[in-house]
């Protein structure tokens, strides 16, 4: 078996505009997969509203597409009905931060075993570029036309918080990392998040100064920074830049957990 | 193992020509029939995991096809010549 087993080919080109990284993180999330050695049979894709959750549709599991901001919830249903399942969500940052926020929270505390991909574009691609909940204070979206105001939320922060056990980010620049949390998410029993930027050329990009796709990946590449290197600075009395993005493993541990398999 | 890309599923990102070490991937030229301009190959035959996945079994490098958000990056097993008989008519 390979990564292309588990697309459904016949549903391809998908319709993720070009350049969106929504389809690179799909690549790393089913390498993953593939990698533990899954079957796909017993592998059920759940997400909720948006463009990112759209991906489920692409993968050739049993899957549910939900409604918004309503995927962990039936996640959770899913895994209490039939522990033996392996579960992965996909989940916008409008659908897991803004509608969905309680579901999120809660999801963690309860620690339940399934592993939650969160394709952040700091914004709501699909309904056409409003701000969310993850839009960077001074971010342009149809909302807020002269820049976000508010403070965003640190998604991996509020997980680690609530109790997840295992919390990572990255960016779909990084592939290879990102594929390597996503598995040891997947390995990990309890709540397991991974929480990865992604370029939205068409919603979020053009209007932040991102003019090609590449502009913004490149900004990934550049503005991201090792949990463990921030840490180093920190000790130092050294400043991190705000605009930073700190990435890597920010938890790995044992808490108990609900719907392990037995 | 030959490089290809899938002109199907491509939409002209460019994402691949970024990433690549050898810098294979150069920007197209031309729209194609589609209207998306898909980059060109430079010498594919320098890819890592052309020349060396057969040697250790597994796939080398593969960044381009990680990073490719519309899964067109793909390599294909190199024909082997099938001897054919052919009647020969005088
Ligand atoms: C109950 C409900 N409220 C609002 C909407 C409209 N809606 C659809 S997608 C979306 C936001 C999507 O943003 P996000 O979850 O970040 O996904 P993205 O498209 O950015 O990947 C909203 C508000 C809806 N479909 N259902
Ligand atoms: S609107 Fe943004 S998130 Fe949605 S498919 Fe287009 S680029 Fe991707
Ligand atoms: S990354 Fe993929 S979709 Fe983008 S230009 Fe290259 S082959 Fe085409
Ligand atoms: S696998 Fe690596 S070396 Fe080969 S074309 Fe892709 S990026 Fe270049
Ligand atoms: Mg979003």
């Amino acid at each position: 078996m390979s990564e292309e087993d588990w697309l459904r080919q016949d549903r391809l080109p998908h319709i993720f505009c070009a350049g969106c990284g929504n389809g690179t993180v799909i690549n790393c999330t089913l390498s993953a997969v593939e990698q533990i050695g899954w079957k796909r049979q017993e592998t059920v894709f759940v997400s909720g509203i948006g463009c990112s959750s759209r991906a489920p549709g692409y993968i050739s599991t049993d899957s549910l597409h939900t409604t918004h901001g309503r995927a962990l919830a039936f996640a959770t249903g899913i895994k209490l009905a039939n522990p033996q399942l392996n579960i992965v969500v996909f989940t916008g940052d409008g659908d897991l931060a803004a509608i969905g926020g309680n579901h999120f929270i809660h999801a963690c505390r309860r620690n339940i075993d399934l592993t939650v991909v969160c394709l952040n574009n700091m914004i709501y691609g699909m309904t056409g570029g409003q701000g969310s909940p993850t839009t960077p204070m001074g971010g342009l979206s149809t909302t807020t036309p002269y820049g976000s105001g508010e403070p965003a939320f640190d998604l991996c922060g509020l997980a680690t918080a609530a109790g997840a056990n295992y919390v990572a980010r990255w960016t779909s620049y990084h592939v290879r990392e990102l594929t390597r949390a996503i598995l040891t998410g997947l390995e990990n029993p309890g709540f397991s998040f991974i929480e990865s930027l992604v370029q939205c050329p068409t919603n979020y990009g053009r209007r932040n100064r991102f003019k090609q796709v590449a502009d913004q990946i490149e900004y990934f590449k550049s503005h991201t920074i090792l949990v463990e290197k921030a840490a180093r600075m920190k000790e130092k009395g050294e400043m991190i830049p705000p605009e930073m993005i700190l990435a890597g493993e920010f938890v790995r541990r044992n808490r108990p957990a609900l719907g392990v398999r037995p | 193992m030959r490089l290809q890309i899938d002109e199907r599923r491509c939409k002209g990102c460019n994402l691949c020509t970024l990433v690549c070490p050898y810098r294979i991937f150069k920007p197209g030229k031309r729209a194609n029939r589609r209207g998306i301009v898909v980059p060109e190959l430079d010498r594919p035959e320098r890819c890592a995991n052309c020349r060396l996945r057969h040697l250790y079994g597994r796939t080398l490098c593969g960044t381009c096809q990680m990073i490719c958000p519309d899964q067109a990056i793909s390599w294909k097993e190199d024909e082997e010549p099938v001897p054919k008989k052919v009647a020969i008519e005088y």
